[in-house]
């Protein structure tokens, strides 16, 4: 407590204040039952650990409770996001082993294998827009063209005399639009392609992409350059005559 | 009175957030190790639906990943080898016809392994075979 007098602080036990000297009454009736008021801080004390000691499971449970929540706010968050953090998973781990998988890649390249080379990129999820893999850029986009002809064409034509076909227009349309699509993108980038490192590739695509087409579909040199240069009908007429008719 | 009651009752909110949260930690386990090739119930499936309707050339596309250096489960390794047979056919042919010699070759010696480990399925691949022959137009 404090010393009316001058504002010190003063002991309930001090019969005066020790800084300004003056006799003390509020401490008066401390003093003169000093048992009573020992007994009353006794018994608040105990009425305090008694609450305390009442409230504490709840306390503990409570906190339990807020941990519980918070672990199923995290573990939901992963749940729905496992897929991207797979993903970058993956995509960190690709360049750790750039190395290691650069030499594969060259591999599928040399042996012309590009859908080898897709599916490798593919399935280890290699991010061909940034760093270290940023020079593969423009390779990836003609290979995503050439992949989609080679397998529309592949789809389309290899099957079984007894297949079963639900939506063979699918076929037809299918094949029509990745034709068109990877000789319009190679086209479109040509500059590009031209001073690309890679660009002996991707003319061994174009190469392959025109033996697709006349192995599998009967366009030789000149046939090829007739129906790229058709109208829609005419091309999905072409394509029904020889997928869907042959 | 009222504190038990409030601690039995968070208790009982407590049990069943743990129930909650064992199976949200279960399903983000499992999230987390999902991979589509390793799966027994999406793209297998699709491989046998495809190679029982003679849909070769589709069954060739899905079994892509195995190109790829994927890991693939024993159980499902038939559809996929079927499948990669079909479509080391359908490209053995590009390669012939572009000049890639040894590429063609590699070709030629992965489809001899593929039937040299699959005894059971000589008449499927005798099918496939035929069918890829038919596609060519010369």
């Amino acid at each position: 407590m404090k010393c009316r007098s001058c504002g010190g602080e003063v002991s309930l036990q001090d019969k005066t204040c020790p800084y300004c000297g003056r006799v003390l009454t509020e401490t008066a009736g401390h003093q003169a039952e000093p048992e009573q008021y020992k007994k009353k801080s006794e018994k608040s004390k105990r009425g305090l650990g008694k609450a305390l000691a009442e409230n504490i499971p709840i306390v503990i449970s409570s906190v339990v409770m807020l941990l519980l929540i918070i672990g199923l706010i995290v573990a939901n968050y992963i749940s729905e996001n496992a897929y991207h953090f797979r993903e970058d998973a993956m995509r960190k781990e690709s360049v750790k082993k750039y190395d290691e998988y650069s030499v594969l890649i060259k591999n599928y390249l040399a042996a012309g294998d590009y859908t080898g080379f897709a599916s490798f990129m593919s399935y280890h999820n290699i991010a061909e827009y940034e760093e270290p893999y940023a020079d593969l850029k423009l390779l990836w986009d003609i290979t995503e063209e050439y992949v989609d002809l080679a397998c529309d064409v592949e789809e389309a034509l290899l099957h079984g005399p007894e297949a079963r076909i639900y939506s063979p227009e699918n076929y037809v349309f299918n094949c029509r639009m990745s034709i068109n699509d990877f000789y319009s993108e190679f086209k479109w980038n040509q500059d590009k392609i031209d001073a690309d490192p890679y660009k002996d590739y991707m003319y061994d695509m174009k190469k392959k992409a025109n033996i697709i087409l006349e192995t599998y579909l009967g366009l030789d040199d000149e046939a090829r350059e007739a129906y790229l240069s058709d109208s829609q009908n005419k091309q999905s007429a072409y394509l029904e005559e020889v997928i869907l008719h042959d | 009175m009222i504190k038990k009651v409030v601690f039995g009752i968070s208790i009982i909110i407590n049990l069943v957030l743990a129930y909650f949260l064992v199976g949200s930690i279960k399903e983000a386990k499992e999230n987390l190790e999902f991979e589509y090739v390793e799966q027994d119930t999406i793209r297998p499936d699709s491989l046998r639906m495809y190679l029982e309707r003679e849909n070769y050339g589709t069954a060739a596309v899905l079994s892509h990943p195995i190109r790829g250096g994927a890991e693939i489960d024993d159980l499902d390794m038939d559809y996929y080898l079927l499948g990669e047979y079909a479509d080391t056919l359908f490209l053995k042919e590009i390669f012939v016809r572009s000049g890639n010699a040894d590429t063609a070759a590699a070709c030629e010696k992965r489809l001899a392994e593929i039937r040299e480990k699959m005894p059971d399925y000589s008449e499927l691949l005798d099918k496939i075979e035929q069918s890829a022959k038919k596609t060519v137009r010369e």
